[in-house]
């Protein structure tokens, strides 16, 4: 049985914001996944179906066969901005992933069990932070803060791990320490995991199966073998990108300052397509792309 | 050179400036213009004041020098006057604590009361502060329902803790027992609006996160909400607390005893030094629950407190220029 199914999946926003068209996957168990797209593709939307935030307006969703309705603890998330409590310590942060199984009594006295407290403290080992596991969140490092939002996660003991843009806030080295312990946690406890990325040579790192998301519909579907920078190119810029001015060797989108100075931005030159969110967002048409960086 | 466009949108701003200039001169208009008739309708006089301020001096100067006779028990019954009856006090731990044990009155006693008055009105008032607080923020009750919570928090506020006293004489004169009652009243109306203001403003990632690991709506409200605003809630009670004390003495002169009913029992008998004494006592006891809230206040702001161990803090507390807030450390935080 598949981890995950999607079966002709369509998510409509409003009226007419097609969010998600005919989705119509399997992903097996174990899998490590990365979906790939421009901002607004619907990487976002299809995380959100799968932890239950979302419903879809067409098709069906199935987690281990079974339809998810609201959140649920089975599956874990990990966050773009982390989103943890800094007032409250690592070890708190990542306690918090236990609520779902204590009583609200128990856990507003702070009394959980002592295997949900080894749970968290085993979480924040596998992240490499159980050192760090009494230190006030708010004074952590970005990087750190993810982890701790995968300790968290992991403390849920789910079998499916969803991140949404996980290290898209992160320096390059602190997003590939991220990305390599995310893809320990899954190994070690045999979770399939469904990751969103924009930095394509990170994904290609770490991803075991790539799906390239744009328009709301899958355009790719394949291992690290099958995503060449062609393949990448049409992802982020649409069919006959590489008839245009547009080409991701050496095209790296305009100013990093402009895109929010995030730290994660490509050295010109290389062979990555755009590493943010605001950069992904180029227009349909290759020309007005290839006019703004020349 | 000139530019149409220019020109047109200089006179644009130079009218909307023109505007304001008039909307501001008719605002200091109204202002003087109520003021003025305003003190007339109060019947206040200037020259009255001015005629009347030699007699002020003459009635300030019968309070020096504040006599600290009522001190303790033992500087009352043996007659020791003036300042010395601080030093005859606190030489002898047993004679403050024989007067605290005793219901014969002393400044040291009024003191506790008037600081315990605050405390557990403060105390007693936290809780339902803290639930309706909760319950009035839009965070937690959809609006309009969470309207209903602050409406009763704003009723509650509306009417001061002086009037409220008077509210419950049912269980009795202004006393004590219902100075606590009505500290703690107040104290809901005010710290409740508090804490539902703080709610409002908290960050919306940790209560989606907490969501989705599958916890209950009360389990986000306690993790997702609460634990981010758990600091800025002790903070908030510590400065009603502050609030609370001061408002322990003002229903003092009302009948509720302690520090306010001394000066002002002081104040009918004519027996202006030991009126003196009352309102350094009162200066004393306000100024160290201040100097004390806002010291733990303080170290409850995460910035102030990041990175430095215990040893270092307990430093801080022995540091004069701390406890006044004079000198602040720099570059703490990078």
């Amino acid at each position: 049985m598949p981890a995950v199914t999607f079966d002709d999946v369509t998510k409509v926003y409003g009226e007419d914001t097609v969010a998600l068209r005919d989705i119509d996957i399997e992903i097996g168990e174990g899998e490590f996944v990365i979906l790939l797209g421009p901002s607004g593709a619907g990487k976002s939307t299809l995380l959100r179906v799968l932890n239950g935030l979302t419903q879809p307006t067409e098709g069906v969703v199935e987690i281990n066969g079974e339809v998810p309705s609201g959140a649920r603890k089975e599956v874990g998330m990990v966050f773009q901005e982390h989103y943890l409590v800094e007032s409250m310590s690592a070890f708190q942060n990542a306690l918090t992933g236990a609520l779902a199984r204590n009583g609200f009594f128990r856990s507003i006295l702070t009394w959980q069990r002592t295997d949900d407290k080894r749970a968290a403290l085993e979480a924040l080992e596998t992240v490499g932070l159980l050192e760090e596991a009494g230190q006030r969140a708010g004074s952590m490092s970005g990087g750190q803060k993810q982890r701790v939002g995968i300790a968290r996660a992991l403390v849920q003991q789910p079998s499916l791990l969803l991140a949404d843009e996980p290290v898209a806030s992160l320096d390059p080295k602190a997003a590939r320490d991220v990305m390599g312990y995310m893809k320990q946690a899954a190994q070690e406890r045999d979770l399939t995991a469904i990751t969103s990325l924009h930095q394509v040579n990170i994904a290609r790192e770490f991803g075991d199966r790539f799906l390239g998301i744009r328009d709301g519909e899958v355009v790719f579907d394949g291992d690290r073998d099958d995503l060449t920078m062609d393949v990448v190119d049409e992802i982020y810029y649409g069919e006959g990108a590489d008839e245009g001015a547009v080409s991701t060797a050496g095209d790296v989108p305009p100013d990093p300052a402009e895109r929010g100075g995030t730290a994660d931005t490509p050295p010109a030159g290389s062979a990555d397509p755009p590493a943010t969110a605001e950069a992904a967002e180029a227009p349909d048409s290759p020309e007005s792309v290839g006019g703004d960086g020349s | 050179m000139s530019i149409p466009e220019v020109d047109t949108q200089l006179g644009k701003l130079k009218r909307s400036r023109r505007l304001k200039q008039g909307l501001a001169l008719g605002l200091l208009v109204a202002v003087l213009v109520v003021t003025y008739f305003g003190l007339g309708f109060v019947n206040f006089e200037v020259d009255e004041i001015i005629d009347g301020f030699p007699n002020f001096v003459d009635f300030i100067a019968a309070f020096f020098p504040p006599n600290f006779e009522a001190m303790t028990i033992y500087t009352t019954d043996n007659g020791i006057t003036g300042l010395e009856g601080i030093w005859a006090s606190f030489s002898d731990p047993g004679r403050l604590a024989e007067s605290l044990g005793s219901p014969r009155l002393s400044l040291v006693r009024a003191a506790v009361v008037t600081l315990l008055l605050g405390f557990l009105g403060t105390v007693l008032g936290f809780l339902p502060a803290l639930l309706l607080g909760v319950l009035g923020s839009e965070q937690v009750t959809p609006f309009p329902f969470n309207f209903i919570f602050r409406g009763i928090m704003s009723a509650i506020r509306a009417i001061p803790a002086i009037v409220w006293i008077f509210l419950f004489v049912p269980f009795g004169p202004p006393s004590q027992a219902t100075a606590v009652l009505a500290i703690a009243t107040d104290t809901v109306g005010n710290l409740g609006r508090l804490f539902t203001d703080e709610l409002e403003e908290i960050e919306e990632g940790p209560i989606e996160a907490i969501q989705s690991t599958g916890a209950s709506r009360a389990q986000t409200v306690g993790f997702g909400m609460l634990s981010q605003v758990s600091r800025s809630y002790i903070a908030w009670t510590l400065y009603i607390l502050e609030i609370n004390t001061r408002i322990a003495i003002s229903l003092g002169v009302v009948g509720a005893g302690g520090l306010g009913l001394y000066v002002r029992n002081q104040q009918d008998l004519f027996q202006f030094q030991n009126t003196a004494a009352g309102i350094i006592m009162i200066f004393v006891v306000v100024l160290s629950i201040e100097l004390l809230s806002s010291r733990i206040r303080a170290r409850l702001r995460p910035s102030e407190h990041e990175g430095k161990g215990f040893l270092q803090s307990l430093r801080d507390l022995a540091s004069p220029g701390k406890w006044l807030g004079l000198d602040r450390d720099k570059g703490e935080k990078s």
